[in-house]
């Protein structure tokens, strides 16, 4: 398993070094220069003549490639033209809140579908079954931005529980200050992630409600778990322990895929929580065509990405001894 | 539903009968804003958080009122011996907010970097009649100019930077060094910027010791929050909905006046066929302006009638844009030659259709429905109209400004002077003439009018420009926009804003 960790691992070059092509590829094609955007309307062409040549924006695209590739190389994803300073740094700045964002919501998803699909699946053809399956057929239809602002339309402006925007100091900061005897921190904190989260989860519970569902009704109709009633176990133990243990190996590969889902709805769930993440960054970056900082978001994305399935990919050796890794 | 709103609505009633005294102290604010500024250095603001943030942090020789008139600022007093010499008397003991003296020298390094090419300043061109900027003594500052400048004033707020600073490498842009009334305390890019009082600023602390410009960069979202309570002040861009929500709440206080900004037609007098100002006159009378102005944008604008805005002191009423009506036009089109020869309904000229794009950019919703109404409408007039759309650095630099478009709908903000929406858009190779307009009597109007000293003679001459614009009509102008601000009440100071939307009369400025 090591050995196949460790392979999976320097895949993850080429696949960074083909991203970086691709997302530079298509950098070219946008219409639309830094250089413009920076100076503003009222820029004169030999002001932008001058600094496209000081941001080295008037080389060929191969040369500039070439650059980008050898100071990656260097552990160096460039500056931003916007900010002034290291992508790396920026990205750093903002990385922790994304992936905070995305985790949690991840949890939240993985905790509301698994409950739904189980009691749709027990309860099938019933009532709840059928409410609880046009929930997440509306979960799924429903766009992530739509969703966010019902959630901050109810929750913040009509009810005044949850604040509507921003974010508190981050979880594990906030979880230290509980523990230190300063709870208040920590429920600021849970207050400020609860809305972006559930809008983020929403589409992802519902897929996996609908999975879990299946896949249950599949499990419950199986030999051992007839065996296991016959022993005399009772029915939650024999839904829990040796069900939905069975039923859960699909639904694994697709919480590593929903994550990479997660990641994307970030973005624009981040723009209206104003959750200040990667999300929002990369709007800002695109809109002003800040061209390292895009390569460097998309690559962090990427990675971030990759890594989390190549975690998947080993829970699910963990889960399923029958899979043998290599 | 109903009652929760009704409850919502107690609530804010209880809310407001609490005591004003506890209120007072607390004199926080944050202010909702659509972008994240892209600099803090005055000289290179392009966006309006930079510009409102920047008007907070610096101060320049002057500052102007509400009405847009100069007031002294750091300048105590100016004078100018003739036509092209401006000297300007500096207050005494003006310091930078860490405590470091600012004297002529800082005035002149900030605008000789300015207008030196190299620099890039975006704002250049305002300032290239300046030939000389000198320092006459530590209080004393020299401008010369190449010829009489009229709005010279009005882009004399530029804040003024540390020579001493930027000359030691310290980057402005994210680490300002200001003289106004606040100073930056922290900035997380893309987020938020805090800002404290600064005592060290010429007047005195304002009273609101802190300001917090929160960014959402969704309107709808923006306008949620500011509901909810989390933000205290939020202003224009925001979506015509929530303008009439906000206004009808009688939590909120609001300020909605007429802004500085018009939302026009560029034509591009270079295309072949819009080349002909009667081609000009006949699109322009296709444009329904009632429709774009009172049903798109839920008359939060106005209807335009001229080039110059109505709230402008060389505005005249007399001055008229050929106004809808798509019968004339028609007639119009027929007068020159293009009549629906085969029947296909689309009107044809020398075996050719008349077809034309109209464009717009996607960031603003409003202006893509008026793009896609006025689509139809050429159609029912027997134009084949397309239409594009994309995002604004693509509809910008790759399509408006290389003169590459056709018929498009954009806009100009921050018109403090006729001067700022005439002379580079529409004289001859102005810099920012994307339509390539070319008309020398226009030339030598909008000349006269940056270069008289004499406000009736600049008058005259912005009028004589308008009314030739009004039928040649490089741009037609659809509406002047409307400023919208809302704020919660009780508000810790008096509220006295300016159609530029900068934030210093938010935070009760000392007198």
């Amino acid at each position: 398993m090591l050995a196949y960790a460790i392979r999976r691992l320097l895949l993850l070059v080429p696949m960074a070094a083909g991203m970086v092509i691709v997302t530079f590829a298509l950098l070219l094609m946008v219409p639309g220069d830094p250089a413009h955007v920076l100076l503003g309307p009222e820029a004169t062409p030999d002001m932008i003549a001058n600094l496209r040549a000081s941001l080295g924006l008037d080389n060929p695209w191969y040369v500039r490639l070439w650059d980008y590739f050898a100071h990656l190389l260097q552990g160096d994803m460039g500056r931003s033209i916007f900010q002034n300073a290291p992508v790396s740094q920026i990205i750093a700045g903002r990385l922790g809140a994304t992936i905070e964002l995305a985790v949690v919501a991840l949890l939240l998803a993985t905790l509301i579908g698994m409950t739904l699909g189980v009691i749709a699946a027990m309860r099938q053809g019933s009532l709840i079954d059928t409410a609880t399956m046009l929930l997440a057929q509306l979960g799924v239809s429903m766009p992530v931005y739509w969703m966010g602002l019902l959630l901050m339309l109810g929750f913040s402006v009509q009810l005044n529980w949850l604040p509507a925007i921003g974010r508190g100091a981050p979880l594990l900061d906030a979880f230290g200050a509980a523990l230190t005897g300063r709870p208040q921190v920590l429920a600021d904190s849970l207050m400020h992630i609860l809305l972006p989260a559930l809008a983020l989860a929403a589409y992802s519970a519902a897929v996996i409600s609908r999975l879990v569902r299946t896949s249950m009704l599949e499990v419950l109709r199986e030999d051992f778990i007839r065996t296991a009633y016959a022993k005399g176990l009772r029915r939650p133990r024999v839904v829990i322990r040796h069900a939905l243990r069975n039923a859960l190996l699909p639904v694994l590969s697709v919480i590593g895929m929903q994550f990479g889902i997660l990641l994307g709805g970030a973005v624009l769930v981040e723009q209206i929580f104003a959750w200040p993440g990667l999300g929002q960054l990369t709007i800002g970056a695109i809109s002003q065509r800040d061209l390292p900082l895009v390569q460097g978001i998309t690559l962090t994305f990427a990675l971030t990405f990759a890594i989390i399935n190549l975690i998947v990919d080993l829970l699910y050796a963990v889960v399923d001894p029958r899979v043998r890794l290599g | 539903m109903k009652s929760l709103l009704l409850l919502a609505t107690a609530l804010g009633g209880l809310a407001l009968l609490s005591p004003q005294a506890a209120l007072a102290q607390d004199t926080k604010i944050t202010i909702g804003t659509d972008v994240d500024a892209g600099t803090l250095d005055p000289r290179l603001t392009t966006d309006t958080t930079a510009y409102r943030t920047v008007d907070l942090i610096y101060a320049g020789l002057v500052t102007l009122t509400p009405s847009l008139e100069a007031k002294p600022d750091l300048a105590e007093s100016w004078e100018s011996p003739d036509p092209t010499t401006y000297i300007f008397h500096l207050r005494k003991g003006l310091k930078f907010s860490d405590g470091s003296p600012l004297t002529a020298d800082d005035v002149v390094y900030t605008f000789t970097t300015i207008t030196d090419p190299k620099f890039n300043a975006p704002d250049r061109g305002l300032y290239s009649p300046i030939t000389k900027v000198e320092a006459v003594d530590p209080d004393t500052v020299k401008f010369t100019l190449n010829a009489p400048y009229a709005p010279l004033l009005s882009y004399l707020d530029k804040g003024i930077v540390s020579k001493a600073a930027a000359e030691s490498g310290r980057d402005l842009a994210t680490n300002p060094l200001g003289e106004g009334p606040m100073t930056l305390k922290n900035w997380t890019r893309g987020d938020n910027i805090e800002l404290v009082a600064n005592p060290n600023y010429w007047a005195g602390s304002p009273k609101v010791t802190d300001v917090v410009v929160k960014i959402v960069g969704d309107n709808s979202a923006r306008a949620q929050a500011f509901e909810a309570g989390d933000l205290d002040v939020i202003q224009s861009p925001l979506s015509p909905n929530d303008i009439k929500r906000l206004e009808a709440d009688t939590r909120f206080g609001n300020v909605i006046e007429a802004g500085l900004g018009v939302t026009y037609i560029n034509f591009n007098t270079k295309d072949p066929l819009l080349a002909d100002a009667g081609m000009r006159q006949a699109f322009s009378m296709l444009i329904d302006q009632n429709s774009i102005v009172n049903d798109i944008y839920q008359g939060v604008d106005k209807v335009a009638t001229s080039i110059i805005l109505p709230s402008s002191w060389a505005f005249s009423p007399d001055i008229k844009q050929p106004t809808f009506d798509v019968a004339g036009a028609v007639a119009k089109f027929n007068e020159l030659g293009w009549k629906d020869t085969d029947g296909d309904g689309i009107l044809d000229k020398d075996g050719k259709k008349l077809t034309v794009t109209i464009a717009t950019h996607s960031e603003d919703p409003n202006r893509v429905q008026a793009v896609e109404l006025e689509q139809a409408i050429f159609q029912s007039a027997g134009v084949d109209a397309k239409v594009q759309i994309s995002d604004w650095p693509s509809f910008s630099t790759n399509y408006v400004m290389k003169s590459e478009h056709q018929i498009a709908l954009l806009g100009w903000l921050n018109i403090v002077d006729p001067d700022r929406l005439l002379f580079n858009q529409l004289s001859t190779g102005g810099a920012t003439n994307w339509g390539g307009y070319s008309n020398p009597e226009v030339d030598k109007l909008l000349q006269l009018g940056r270069s008289s000293l004499d406000q009736a003679a600049r008058k005259d001459a912005y009028q004589k420009a308008a009314k030739i614009l009004a039928s040649d009509l490089p741009y037609y102008i659809i509406s002047d926009q409307g400023y919208q601000l809302f704020y919660k009440k009780p508000f810790p100071v008096d509220v006295d804003v300016t159609p530029r939307g900068n934030f210093r009369g938010l935070i009760g400025m000392p007198k």
